[in-house]
């Protein structure tokens, strides 16, 4: 970090405990009082740092879901969609019920496949009409929770959940191994995994070259012999299938069962974090965490303090429009 | 299930379902004609259905209701405009900001008035109701104002060059403040037009996805205000034909209806986007997807 960077991101934290603080005022809670309340809640103990690190890790893969395609300049907001399609899909491959042993890996590959296909649909849009992947991505999100609303109500509802909407319960052989004694589970490592991974490649492969010219100048591609399309495809099936174990792995691994709306706009959050995040993957990791805290604060903090859960919500909106703000966090790879 | 039953008042029904967006619409319209593209527009409506829900249950007074989702919808929409205009942030990013920070002030606020009852705009003939033909009345005006007027022009040169407009005597920064204040002030309209009259009530995220849709329509419309009326009829239609199969028995689910608008309005999205090459929209505004 160089002496700018320092000073933006003096500058983040300051506007942020202002807004914050001026927030919480508002509402009638002490600034100070919340503000210490928020770390205890989400740091503070073993549980919830474990509580942390399980809301940070859907973020951390929409992130790196919407970072590929970034990449390449793509503006992709179809993380939530492909979260949501993932899910439906690796459900989809356990009510197809294989042998106990099979289940984990099917239910898991149908998740990716799934996230893939539904970010493949934009994707091929743009390839063959030019038709523009922030829009398409955006309605795309809504019609695949619905498509999920509509299982967990009609076809797939469990006989077992008592008129609650949802999926019959995932067994335990379909479940990512947990991590110690905490809820954690293995999802966290294969997204830090995947991670370091696609830092590598965008920053020592080839493929990470390629993109980088593609980005910076695409007229570049005829002449190197490069194909735009294919790389289009290419960011985009990866960035879903991404989103895609986010959401199989949220619902096999947490919530253990296929229910509507389950995801709290993680997608959201994943994009605006590796906006800020500059598409660069370390620093997108590090506001994920920062970001999974926030989100799993707001949990400890309605139960203990009795503040809405939905007053996070208008913190995390802040710290978001501090970060923006302030600036900076943006690098040259942000968009050519 | 018979079709007349099916179609009877459907006319009437999609200009209802559409007169929120549309006012959405036409707010989104001005915002990306000044060239900036505000994904927040959808938390912007949040608040203004909150604001406007809540000052109608509490003065019986739905006009006033609707003045005060303006207002705060515009609140919300300075935020952008700091963030966009002032810090130079990136559009799309900003935008989801202010979604997020909307969505999180409404819920907080209209934590309140979940299941509070209100009585809302006196209904007319054929089931319509006052804000209707304000979101209809505003369409001309718009287009007139826009097409026919010197602060029109001005509007559309700074979206068109931001250079040139400054050279000819404009200052662009404060027309894409106002342009996008004018988005802020009619997403709240449409946000207050939906929970006051359209639905009568107040949920959490109740608009769906409405104002998102509203900026992609924009694209359909080619930032044309007199096309926003056909592109929200679109919506309306498909929303109201979904909501009638539903009633009507129809063999397919209503969640799987309900995705009908969204198809719908892609679909439209799609084949004009592939026909008109992505031209036709105010170059300034091309430049932030351009790549």
């Amino acid at each position: 970090m160089n002496g700018t960077q320092l000073q933006r991101a003096g500058l983040a934290i300051a506007a942020f405990a202002a807004l914050a603080g001026g927030f919480f005022g508002l509402i009638g809670r002490g600034p100070l009082e919340m503000l210490q309340a928020i770390v205890m809640a989400a740091a503070g103990s073993r549980y919830a740092v474990g509580e942390s690190l399980l809301r940070a890790t859907p973020i951390l893969l929409c992130a790196l879901a919407t970072l590929v395609p970034a990449r390449l300049g793509l503006v992709s907001v179809g993380a939530e969609g492909q979260l949501y399609f993932g899910a439906l899909v690796g459900t989809g491959a356990l009510l197809l019920a294989p042998a106990p042993s099979l289940q984990l890996p099917v239910v898991l590959l149908g998740g990716l496949v799934g996230g893939a296909v539904w970010a493949l649909l934009p994707a091929l849009l743009r390839v063959v009409a030019d038709v523009n992947e922030t829009i398409s991505t955006l309605m795309l999100n809504y019609v695949a929770s619905l498509l999920v609303t509509w299982l967990v109500y009609g076809p797939w509802k469990s006989p077992q959940s008592q008129g609650w909407p949802a999926s019959i319960e995932f067994p335990d052989s379909a479940r990512l191994p947990l991590l110690g004694d905490s809820r954690v589970h293995a999802g966290l490592l294969v997204a830090l995994v995947m991670g370091i991974v696609l830092h590598l490649l965008f920053t020592r492969s080839r493929w990470g070259l390629v993109l980088d010219v593609l980005r910076s100048n695409p007229r570049l591609a005829p002449l190197a012999g490069l194909s735009i399309a294919r790389q289009v495809l290419l960011t985009m099936a990866i960035g879903g299938a991404l989103a895609g174990l986010a959401g199989i792995a949220e619902t096999a691994s947490v919530q253990g069962r296929l229910q509507a709306a389950f995801a709290n706009g993680a997608g959201l959050s994943g994009f605006l974090v590796a906006w800020l995040a500059g598409s660069r993957v370390l620093p997108a990791m590090a506001l994920a965490l920062l970001v999974g805290g926030l989100l799993a604060a707001g949990d400890g903090l309605q139960m203990m303090t009795s503040v809405p859960s939905s007053a996070v919500l208008v913190v995390q909106g802040l710290m978001f429009v501090a970060l923006l703000g302030a600036g900076g966090w943006r690098s040259e790879v942000a968009r050519g | 299930m018979a079709d007349t039953s099916l179609l009877q008042g459907l006319p009437a029904s999609a200009l209802r379902s559409a007169a929120p967006l549309l006012l959405v619409l036409l707010g989104e319209c001005l915002t990306q004609r000044v060239g900036r593209i505000n994904l927040g527009v959808e938390g912007q409506m949040l608040v203004g259905a909150v604001a406007g829900y809540g000052v109608t249950a509490l003065s019986g007074e739905p006009w006033l209701g609707m003045a005060a989702g303006a207002a705060a919808a515009a609140l919300l929409s300075a935020v952008y405009a700091l963030l966009t205009v002032a810090a130079r942030a990136d559009q799309f990013a900003s935008g989801l900001a202010v979604w997020m920070l909307g969505l999180g002030a409404s819920a907080y606020a209209g934590s309140g008035l979940v299941g509070l009852r209100i009585e809302g705009f006196a209904v007319g003939a054929a089931g319509l109701t006052p804000t209707l033909w304000l979101a209809v009345a505003l369409v001309p005006l718009v287009a007139l104002w826009l097409y026919g007027t010197r602060t029109g022009l001005a509007w559309r040169a700074v979206g068109e060059s931001p250079g040139a407009a400054r050279a000819a005597g404009i200052t662009p920064w404060r027309v894409i403040v106002a342009g996008i204040a004018a988005g802020g002030l009619l997403s709240g309209l449409g946000g207050a037009a939906l929970s006051i009259d359209h639905t009568r009530s107040w949920a959490e995220g109740m608009t769906a996805g409405r104002g998102l849709t509203a900026v992609g329509l924009v694209i359909v419309a080619r930032w044309n205000p007199w096309l926003t009326l056909p592109a929200a009829l679109l919506f309306g239609l498909a929303e109201a034909l979904s909501l009638r199969l539903q009633a009507g028995g129809s063999a397919v689910p209503a969640h799987l209806l309900h995705t009908l608008p969204y198809i719908a309005s892609l679909a439209v999205f799609a084949v004009t986007c592939a026909r008109l090459e992505g031209g036709g929209g105010p170059a300034a505004l091309r430049a932030v997807f351009a790549r």
